[in-house]
């Protein structure tokens, strides 16, 4: 009986370090910290780096990097925006990450057409993927299913902030 | 008599080395399987006591030259005669016996000029499956080197047209014109053939450059190029390029930036330099350089080259060439931990350190004791 237990309780341990470890693996992605803010001086200085960079980061796989990295930043600066509740600079930086995010794909394929291997990239991408849906659907949770603008001169106009959102996970999800 | 000694003696050091360094091929270097003998890792005692055996030889001989040349017993044909068969015999050595710096260069060559992939954002390892990555020691690292070397190695590179060996050793061919352009400088610049020599034939020069075909003689050509360019008074932009071009290829002699900028301003002011100084001040610049790279990494002996030009055209300066040379010594033995213990772990990083600074300890004190400093110091 005192065995049966000592065995129960190694399974048991066994089984919560492998549900730990594969929880771990599946956020194991690294979001980078908030870029500077859109009314920052710094904002316009990233917006000029973004472009230079875009240069320096040549060839497939230079390009793949390029665009994860920017689809990334403008992911975590979306998230920022909206814990600010500024959800229309939010969804303008939603929809950048969600056209960098499309671009990676497309440099794979070139890489693949050049006979790169690319699995190790399509492993980051799907990595990339996974830790991006998961931060979508943690701003779903908070942001507004649809908001209002007022421009000053002009009608206000309805932006549907879930369809943004949905499209974006769709996006993502097509990686996987 | 001693001519002879000296000849058979550097015969012997050369042809040895370059015979020696086969011994070293890297079992995953598919390339030159056939070649592969394992026996430095078999007989590890064996392979230190001959590299211990050869660097005595070559040292021997060196001496011997030094002497030969200040009595005048070597003229300049037979200088330049010895220099081209140096170039020679070790165009033909292995370049990977000591390092594999060689491969790197060659690796990153292929990312930018193969992949057309930028080698300062992707690393080799990223292309799976390619062969290069099996015995190439630094892939999972970007370019470690300026721009300056990266464009330069397309020459080699395309030379190679995409053949393993032909590409290896077209490197050591380029890397060798770079040489015989720095021992000429030295010629232009000093008229001395002591200088000269002091250089081209130091073995740690002979075997970093020649064998290993090391980056650093690329970047010390184009510092000296600069300098011989400001002395005869040409055009101080083509100087600034060729200084500019130096730095960009492995950054260190940024530190020869204020002693650049000096004989700039000097020149501009049409007022007298004093080489001499320029050079001295530019030998213990890149000394203590190099006695400070271990705070990045550790003293590697290839970083030897940064200084040896300029104190070659500073020799008399006798306790500089005494260091020079003391550290051209312990640097090659620096080699022998691991070839005898066969890891970077353990004991070897303290015999490393010891064996560097054994000679340098040794001089010093054999100076201070010639020189009577002791009294110096004492009856001050």
């Amino acid at each position: 009986m005192r065995n049966l237990y000592l065995h129960a309780i190694i399974l048991a341990t066994i089984l919560l370090l492998y549900a730990a470890k594969s929880a771990l693996a599946q956020s194991s992605y690294v979001l980078p910290y908030p870029p500077p803010m859109p009314g920052s001086i710094f904002y316009k200085i990233r917006l000029i780096s973004e472009q230079i960079q875009k240069y320096w980061y040549f060839g497939n796989f230079g390009q793949f990097s390029y665009n994860l990295k920017q689809s990334d930043k403008y992911l975590v600066q979306a998230k920022t925006l909206f814990e600010y509740k500024q959800h229309l600079l939010g969804e303008e930086a939603l929809k950048k990450s969600d056209m960098y995010f499309k671009y990676t794909s497309k440099y794979l394929s070139y890489a693949k057409e050049e006979n790169k291997n690319i699995d190790r990239q399509q492993k980051t991408l799907k990595e990339a993927a996974l830790k991006h849906i998961e931060i979508l659907n943690k701003i779903k949770i908070h942001a507004p299913k649809e908001i209002i603008w007022n421009p000053e001169k002009s009608q206000p106009t309805k932006i549907l902030l879930s369809g943004t959102l949905a499209e974006a996970i769709r996006i993502r999800e097509s990686c996987l | 008599m001693m001519k002879k000694v000296f000849f058979i003696l550097y015969m012997v050091a050369l042809l040895g080395l370059t015979i020696f360094s086969y011994l070293f091929i890297d079992p995953n270097l598919i390339y030159l399987k056939d070649f592969y003998s394992g026996f430095v890792y078999k007989h590890r005692y064996l392979t230190s006591f001959f590299y211990l055996l050869i660097i005595f030889v070559f040292f021997t001989s060196y001496f011997l030259l030094l002497k030969l040349i200040s009595k005048k017993k070597i003229d300049f044909k037979n200088l330049r005669f010895l220099i081209f068969i140096t170039i020679a015999i070790s165009f033909f050595s292995y370049p990977a016996m000591l390092s594999f710096d060689i491969f790197n260069y060659v690796t990153t060559g292929k990312v930018l000029f193969f992949y057309h992939e930028n080698p300062y954002i992707v690393m080799p390892i990223e292309f799976v499956g390619d062969p290069l990555l099996s015995f190439t020691h630094a892939a999972n690292k970007i370019a470690l080197y300026g721009p300056s070397w990266i464009l330069l190695t397309a020459i080699p590179y395309f030379v190679g047209i995409g053949n393993f060996l032909l590409t290896i050793f077209s490197f050591k061919l380029f890397v060798s014109i770079f040489y015989l352009g720095t021992v000429f400088l030295i010629w232009k610049i000093s008229k001395n053939l002591v200088s000269v020599s002091f250089f081209a034939f130091n073995p740690l020069v002979i075997i970093e450059t020649l064998l290993g075909g090391h980056n650093d003689i690329v970047m010390i050509f184009f510092t000296l190029l600069s300098f011989y360019i400001l002395m005869k008074k040409k055009s101080i932009i083509l100087a600034i390029i060729f200084f500019m071009l130096s730095i960009f290829v492995k950054y260190s002699t940024i530190f020869l930036f204020p002693i650049f900028v000096y004989i700039i301003w000097k020149t501009i002011q049409k007022k007298t330099i004093k080489w001499t100084k320029i050079f001295y001040f530019s030998s213990v610049s890149m000394l203590a350089v190099f006695l400070l790279s271990p705070t990045r990494e550790e003293i590697y002996p290839w970083y030897a080259i940064w200084f040896l030009p300029f104190v070659s055209m500073v020799f008399q300066k006798r306790m500089l060439a005494y260091i020079s040379l003391a550290f051209s010594f312990g640097l090659l033995l620096r080699y022998v931990p691991f070839m005898l213990f066969g890891t970077h772990l353990g004991v070897t990083p303290f015999f490393k350190t010891a064996l560097t600074f054994i000679p340098v300890f040794f001089v010093l004190v054999y100076v201070f004791f010639k020189d009577k400093l002791w009294l110096k110091i004492s009856f001050r």
